[in-house]
């Protein structure tokens, strides 16, 4: 042979072997009949055959292995042989790797947000020495509350656990901005000087605050604009710095661009100096507080010194610092928090358990199919293939199809992912960021190739495990292995319905939170109500007079529009995010450990109740009340609840440090309103009166009997002809807010039921193939029971029985499992314990329920074995 | 017989026809008397080798009982190799029954 012939048969060896190995078979079968002839029964015919071909070709395997890159050549020739063998039986290669891509699709999703979100690093330069800082009191189950400005000062001087502290006000974040175009609401945050050094952030052009521009009483007007306003607003102008910005009616000098990479909040436009006064109240929680650690300092010491600092305090100032001390948290922590994290791991958990179902029911499929194989693959043992040859064959084709189920499941994963951002609910941090990069590739690669192995290795090993006296035993049937294949094909299915009836149960405890959820009453009725906001510039707006003058004419208006049943303005709709607190003081008495001494505070328009259709008692705001040289408020039911148990609140009197401290009367009690959410508890609420603060209401609401949005255009027709200069902002319906806030449950409650229902899907197919493969391996036994007169019925109620005893079995480890990995749960449940009774039985009979149907069709078709064709079969 | 058993298997492909392997090794055997035994795990990989040196061609066919089997052929290369082989045969068998004879 020809060096150029012996290469060709090199790269042709597959094609060789294989018509090698049919010719081979034929011999052997020729070999056995003449054998047979000569009066050997089948078996011992067959085994001489084999041995008198036998020994040449053990050797030919051999001398094949010692060739040049043996291996190489054996995986390449498994590749082609696995394909083609794959091409030839197209069902079951479209099933498997469907199932398989849902599965790698599904882990690939959800992992490409857990990168995003908890995997990848925070965009600060050594995010690990950031710490996020509160001011904590527990007595009164505040463990997170804002700073104070003189609080914050102290600390700052004090502390050497870190580099510099910074903080960013709560208060005033909106500009309104006046351009020859009009007005534009501006998003600014204000900052102290340290801001930038904290975060690691150096202005792309011009410089931080100084020192002396932050300084109280400065009266200095400078800005940072970051990029992306610089961008928007002035077309990346190169000499922008020096400009003037009329923000507010008055010119703030630009001092600084910030570079494209700067993070804070969303949708910042630019920076201002906070400029701290000291003398303001210790009472008044109004700062986020950051801060860069020093090298080598950890989070625990700054933690201590920080509460040192703060206990030095409560004993200096008892009135306002009594009980508060301080809380830190990594920026990590704060960043991404606990909750997202744990919802993100309970849906990386459901998704796992959806590819391990997926692999038992490959597993399932392949042995079915090694079933039918069985011939061919024996026959090659029997021609002298090693052993780890054959396992190395069909893992090579189970690695084939996990390749392909990766190539779907990474196209399809990259749609979910679009999906799950585009509809994911937006507290979860970062997870506009989640892309498709080299780690998520990597984790879908892995996951497929470690699949390939977890649900190809048993099949193998139990392909491989056939003896060559199967080979040629054409009778036989595999009814010895067979048994075993059946037992192992049971024992996947049990595990199937197992790891379904968990996810089933996980997704019916977040359902069943999900429902109490909407069972909640938000304290004010959603619809048709439409809410928007002004920003009042204060120079043109300097008191609450003329403040509050816009706001009469501007609800005057919109009351009159054809349609609008009542408008009103607040402060802050429920729900829109922000708060302000107040401390709380009954006259003549200081303040009981039983209750909370402050209180969440609103400014109202009157009519504000009745627009939100929440209930009052006592009477309502009203214009009147300007003659009225008498203080009020009007307090919320959870308010009253706490501080006059038992007693009539109205007419009583009570001190409120927010707006002027002063005795108020309490003219009426309204409804709760939950402000933070469906799940969050109501706490203690007064309102003030428009009438008497002025505007610092910002937040305008009309109820309209027609759709209140068709009223948006006159609305701002409005505003622009009571003023231009006034910007007119986040226009939305309550509606919307209210489905925002259940929208991470909401988000959970459709991954894990929709990962879920695929799960209860892949346990149906496998139960409906394991019962299918028993009634096909025992057509034989069913014809005979038939013959000699057994019921058909009988013969229904076994096969039926044997599919759901498996369900059955597969349901009580599967209940024991979710009771265990319920525990998990708890934090993400609304009102519904992780062991809620409902679920943990509805979900095993649901199962069994989809068992029987499952089980229904293989089941019948036993019934109807014709005896007389299942014998002649044989 | 290693050496032979070329010989034999185009001997007996030129007067039978197209055959299987299992059934030139039959073939062999019977002719022989039972005293040539084909090493049969030998005999398809020499049919392979004539194959590609071209003496025979090969195609599947469906036999009586439903099997593919593999029948060759000799080709007209083959025959002139037949007779090549034949005649190298006779020298060599003339030249050892000349010593055996006359050592």
């Amino acid at each position: 042979m020809s060096w150029v012939s012996r290469l060709v048969n090199t790269f042709r060896a597959s094609r060789v072997d294989r018509d090698l190995d049919e010719e081979l078979r034929f011999h052997v079968e020729e070999r056995a009949r003449d054998l047979m002839r000569r009066g050997l029964d089948r078996d011992t015919a067959t085994a001489q055959a084999i041995r008198e071909l036998g020994a040449p070709l053990r050797h030919r395997e051999d001398s094949r292995d010692i060739r040049l890159m043996p291996w190489l050549e054996s995986i390449s020739q498994d590749i082609r042989y696995g394909s083609r063998a794959l091409r030839k039986s197209p069902g079951f290669t479209a099933v498997s790797a469907i199932t398989l891509a849902l599965g790698v699709g599904a882990n690939t999703a959800i992992f490409s947000v857990v990168n995003a979100v908890m995997l990848r690093p925070l965009p600060y330069v050594e995010a690990d020495r950031l710490v996020r800082v509160w001011e904590s009191n527990h007595r009164f189950d505040r463990p997170r509350s804002s700073v104070s400005i003189p609080n914050f000062l102290d600390w700052r001087a004090q502390v050497r656990a870190f580099e510099s502290l910074a903080a960013v006000s709560n208060a005033g974040g909106s500009f309104a901005a006046t351009f020859s175009e009009g007005a534009e609401l501006v998003r600014g945050a204000t900052v102290t000087a340290e801001f930038l050094p904290v975060l690691g952030v150096t202005p792309a052009l011009g410089r931080n605050f100084l020192a002396d521009e932050d300084r109280f009483g400065g009266d200095v007007r400078v800005t940072i604009l970051t990029e992306g306003f610089w961008k928007r607003r002035f077309a990346s102008d190169p000499s922008i710095l020096g400009r003037r910005i009329p923000l507010n009616g008055r010119n703030y000098l630009v001092v600084g661009v910030l570079p494209g990479s700067f993070s804070w909040g969303s949708g910042i436009d630019l920076l201002v100096p906070l400029a701290p006064d000291p003398s303001s109240s210790r009472g008044d929680h109004r700062l986020t507080v950051i801060g860069r650690l020093r090298d080598g300092v950890t989070i625990d010491q700054a933690q201590t010194e920080l509460a040192g600092i703060a206990a030095t305090l409560a004993v200096q100032y008892p009135a306002s610092n009594e009980d508060w001390s301080v809380q830190t948290a990594s920026f990590y922590n704060w960043l991404v928090p606990e909750a997202a994290r744990d919802s993100l791991v309970i849906l990386l958990g459901a998704v796992g358990l959806v590819l391990l179902i997926a692999c038992a029911n490959v597993a399932n499929l392949l042995l079915a199919r090694a079933a039918a194989r069985q011939k061919e693959l024996s026959m090659k043992v029997a021609l002298g293939a090693a052993r780890w040859r054959i396992i190395q064959q069909v893992l090579t084709e189970s690695f084939l199809l996990s390749l392909v189920a990766c190539a779907a499941g990474i196209a399809g994963g990259a749609a979910a992912m679009r999906l799950l951002v585009t509809y994911g609910p937006a507290n979860v941090p970062r997870l506009n960021e989640a892309s498709f990069d080299l780690t998520v590739t990597l984790f879908a690669l892995t996951v497929s190739v470690t699949t390939a192995f977890v649900f190809g290795i048993v099949p193998a090993i139990q392909v491989s495990r056939t003896g060559p006296a199967a080979t040629l035993q054409d009778a036989t049937r595999g009814a010895i292995s067979g048994t075993g294949r059946q037992r192992l094909r049971a024992t996947l299915t049990v595990v199937e319905v197992a790891l379904s009836v968990a996810l089933l149960i996980g997704a019916g405890l977040l359902l069943r939170s999900f429902w109490s959820l909407q069972q909640v009453d938000a304290g004010f009725s959603v619809t048709p109500l439409m809410t928007m906001r002004v920003a009042l510039p204060s120079v043109t707006y300097p008191n609450a007079r003329v403040r509050g003058a816009f706001y009469e004419r501007l609800l005057t208006e919109i009351g009159t529009l054809p349609g609008v049943v009542s408008a009103a303005a607040s402060s802050s709709v429920p729900l829109a995010g922000g708060n302000t607190v107040t401390e709380v003081q009954l006259p003549g008495e200081k303040g009981r450990a039983d209750r909370q001494p402050s209180a969440d505070w609103r400014v109202i328009s009157p009519a504000y109740f009745a627009t939100m259709s929440i209930p009052l008692r006592g009477r309502d705001f009203s214009l009147q009340d300007r003659e009225n040289s008498v203080y009020t408020t009007i307090i919320s039911e959870t308010m009253a609840r706490q501080y006059w148990p038992n007693q009539d609140p109205i007419g009583q009197t009570v001190i409120l440090s927010s707006l002027g401290n002063r005795e108020r009367t309490i003219i009426g009690v309204a409804g709760d309103v939950r402000h933070f959410g469906l799940d969050t508890e109501p706490r203690p609420m007064v309102y003030y009166s428009t009438v008497e603060v002025g505007g610092l209401a910002s937040s305008v609401v009309w109820r309209s009997a027609v759709d209140p949005a068709s009223h948006v255009a006159a609305v701002r027709d409005i505003v622009h002809r009571l003023d231009p200069t006034v910007p007119l902002y986040d226009i939305q319906s309550l509606t919307d807010l209210l489905s925002v806030s259940p929208a991470p449950r909401r988000f959970n409650m459709y991954l894990l039921a929709v990962f879920a229902g695929v799960a209860l899907l892949l346990a149906a197919i496998g139960l409906f193939g394991v019962t299918a493969y028993i009634v096909s391996q025992r057509t034989r036994e069913i014809g005979v029971r038939l013959a000699l007169g057994a019921d058909r019925h009988a013969i229904f109620r076994l096969i039926l029985g044997r599919g759901v005893a498996l369900a059955v079995t597969g349901a009580v480890i599967g209940v024991a499992a979710a009771f265990w990995l319920a525990r998990g749960m708890q934090s993400v449940l609304f009102s519904v314990s992780a062991a809620d009774p409902g679920t943990f039985v509805a979900v095993p009979a649901l199962l069994v329920l989809v068992a029987l149907v499952a089980c229904y069709v293989p089941a019948r078709r036993a019934m109807r074995v014709d005896p007389v064709t299942a014998l002649r079969a044989e | 017989m290693q050496g032979a058993l070329p010989l034999l298997a185009l001997k007996i492909l030129a007067r039978r026809g197209p055959l299987h392997g299992y059934s030139i090794t039959a073939q062999i055997e019977a002719m022989s008397d039972n005293v040539l035994r084909v090493e049969q795990g030998s005999l398809y990989p020499a049919l392979h080798r004539m194959e590609e040196a071209g003496w025979v061609k090969a195609r599947w066919v469906v036999t009586e009982y439903n099997r593919r089997a593999r029948m060759y052929e000799l080709t007209a290369l083959g025959r002139k190799q037949l007779e090549a082989e034949q005649a190298r045969w006779h020298a060599v068998t003339n030249a050892v029954g000349h010593v055996l004879k006359h050592a």
